[in-house]
């Protein structure tokens, strides 16, 4: 699964009951859920049990899975549960039994069956008056948009770059300040960590961050973040190219589209329109994964500055020296982020990758992997000619400058210890395995350490219940 | 009853831990759990702590090559 779904899965495990309540309501944002979040497994099982009457006996659900692959049940059941689509119903005298909760199961039958007058899908503007606009000038006016972010990240850290390119709103600013993935000091602009990796990830994984961001401040702006989730989930069902009417919008959607349409995630002609268009960053928020690779590998392409019809650019040398042919004031910034560059001529950069260049690009928290990534993906056409293009010599030394900095591997979570016997020891510390919690076991000490411990707790208890059932 | 420690699981290679080990020496007030030659829990608080005293003992004790400026 990808970070970038992982990390809105954790936004969404945050929220209360409360609030996935409210969010199940709307149709588009079940589906989406439903498309984007759900592992292959996960969804097998809600379309099963999505129009049972009854609550099913959790006996008769471990039939449907083979003996070997408790693992991805557990996974998935587990998953569900997290996500408040299955709950677990316990009344006395009757097996205990999985059944789908409410406005989810509804509002996904709906989806998927159609019907009612929800408006959930948004609904396309039928007023062509302002003229059509086309998936070039969509993904055109993204791309400028979206690269005006980055820039504006990437662009002080010393080249002396000029800003060229989008203008950015105050909105914009303040979002990326406060989450932390810049500093401002004065009217210096200084790239963090969190900054740093952001601008090496793929663009899905960086307008997901930027969204859940955006959710975060704008509880604190007071806006309802169930209208501003469900208007997420809702772009991600739209099509790109075709214009949607603002007139069933709330304000605080009416407001988002703003916003976004600072980060080019929407377009508007003017901001007094009355339809807006996705764009393609838009759209690929929530389609299902194989979708999403390439319609994000499209537009990664398209992203790329334009003067380069080949994507590659960089040459290495054994020496460490670095020659990149790019006059893209975004690229030159993310070489120096880990470059010590030294001439810039109108068509190219020259510098060197020195320990100390790279030790600096670490402690801001990228990851000499993402370098040699950057390196090997950004590769110019003739250094492509040889098998192992990227000088194995370079390579290694990037990763050992990297292991010098980690000395210790630190992971938070939770040490079960004083085990009575080795038959409990042994059953949790498999059911720990087998839901991926777990960090690292002693059989001789009968210790192990887990990442999360609610779930490994209430298998222990429910064990301990059997037990004295069976007893 | 088995029991469970909230903690920090510290991964580092034995020479690394053997410095862990004297820091936490003093006052005993970083690890929880001494579990093997490679790992041990230690409190989630003082995580940023340990990492610092690290880097000062690691500083004095080993010489970093110098880079001259020249290209």
């Amino acid at each position: 699964m990808s970070s970038s779904s992982m990390r809105s899965f954790e936004y969404l495990e945050s929220l209360p009951g409360t609030v996935f309540n409210r969010l199940y309501k709307q149709p588009s944002t079940a589906l989406a859920i439903f498309r984007r979040m759900l592992p292959q497994l996960a969804k097998s099982f809600v379309m099963a049990m999505l129009y049972m009457p009854r609550p099913l006996p959790v006996a008769d659900l471990d039939t449907w899975v083979r003996p070997g692959s408790r693992r991805e049940q557990d996974t998935a059941i587990d998953l569900l549960e997290r996500l408040q689509i299955l709950k677990r119903t316990a009344e006395p005298n009757k097996p205990r039994s999985y059944v789908l909760t409410n406005p989810f199961a509804a509002s996904l039958r709906q989806a998927l069956t159609g019907g009612g007058n929800h408006r959930s899908f948004g609904v396309p503007s039928r007023t062509h008056a302002e003229g059509q606009v086309t998936k070039a000038q969509l993904d055109d006016f993204a791309r400028r948009q979206w690269e005006g972010v980055l820039g504006y990240m990437v662009g002080s850290t010393g080249v002396g770059l000029n800003d060229e390119g989008a203008k950015l709103s105050l909105a914009v600013k303040h979002l990326l300040k406060y989450g932390r993935l810049v500093e401002v000091r004065g009217r210096s602009v200084d790239i963090t960590q969190d900054g740093f990796a952001f601008v090496l990830q793929e663009v899905n994984a960086q307008v997901w961050t930027i969204l859940i961001l955006y959710l975060e401040n704008a509880e604190e702006l007071g806006m309802d973040r169930v209208d501003v989730l469900s208007f997420l989930f809702m772009l991600g069902s739209l099509e790109l190219g075709q214009g949607y009417s603002k007139a069933n919008l709330t304000d605080t959607q009416l407001q988002m589209l703003l916003d976004l349409g600072d980060f080019g995630i929407i377009y508007q002609n003017t901001p007094n329109s009355d339809s807006y268009y996705p764009t393609r960053l838009a759209t690929t928020l929530t389609s299902d994964a194989s979708a999403l690779r390439s319609a994000t590998a499209g537009f990664d392409t398209a992203l790329r500055p334009s003067n380069n019809d080949d994507k590659g650019f960089v040459v290495v040398e054994t020496n460490y020296r670095i020659y990149a042919y790019t006059s893209s004031p975004l690229q030159i910034a993310i070489l120096s982020l880990f470059t010590r560059l030294s001439t810039r001529y109108p068509n190219m950069v020259s510098g060197k990758m020195t320990r100390e260049s790279v030790r600096r690009a670490i402690s801001m928290g990228i990851t000499g992997d993402q370098i040699i990534d950057f390196l090997y993906t950004h590769a110019h056409p003739q250094m492509r000619k040889n098998a192992n293009f990227l000088p194995p010599t370079v390579v290694d030394q990037i990763r050992l400058w990297q292991i010098e900095g980690e000395r210790m591997k630190s992971t938070v979570g939770f040490l079960f210890k004083d085990f009575l016997s080795a038959a409990e020891y042994e059953g949790l510390c498999q059911y720990a395995g087998d839901i991926g919690v777990l960090k690292w076991k002693n059989d001789a000490k009968r210790m192990f350490f887990v990442t999360r411990h609610e779930q490994v707790a209430a298998y222990l208890k429910s064990q301990k219940e059997k037990r004295r059932e069976g007893g | 009853m088995p029991k469970a420690v909230k903690g920090v699981l510290v991964e580092c290679d034995p020479s690394i831990k053997a410095i862990i080990l004297k820091i936490d020496h003093d006052k005993h007030d970083y690890i929880v759990e001494d579990l093997d030659d490679q790992h041990l829990v230690i409190k989630e608080s003082q995580l940023p702590r340990l990492k610092e005293r690290l880097e000062e003992v690691l500083a004095d004790t080993q010489q970093m090559p110098d880079e001259s400026g020249s290209d």
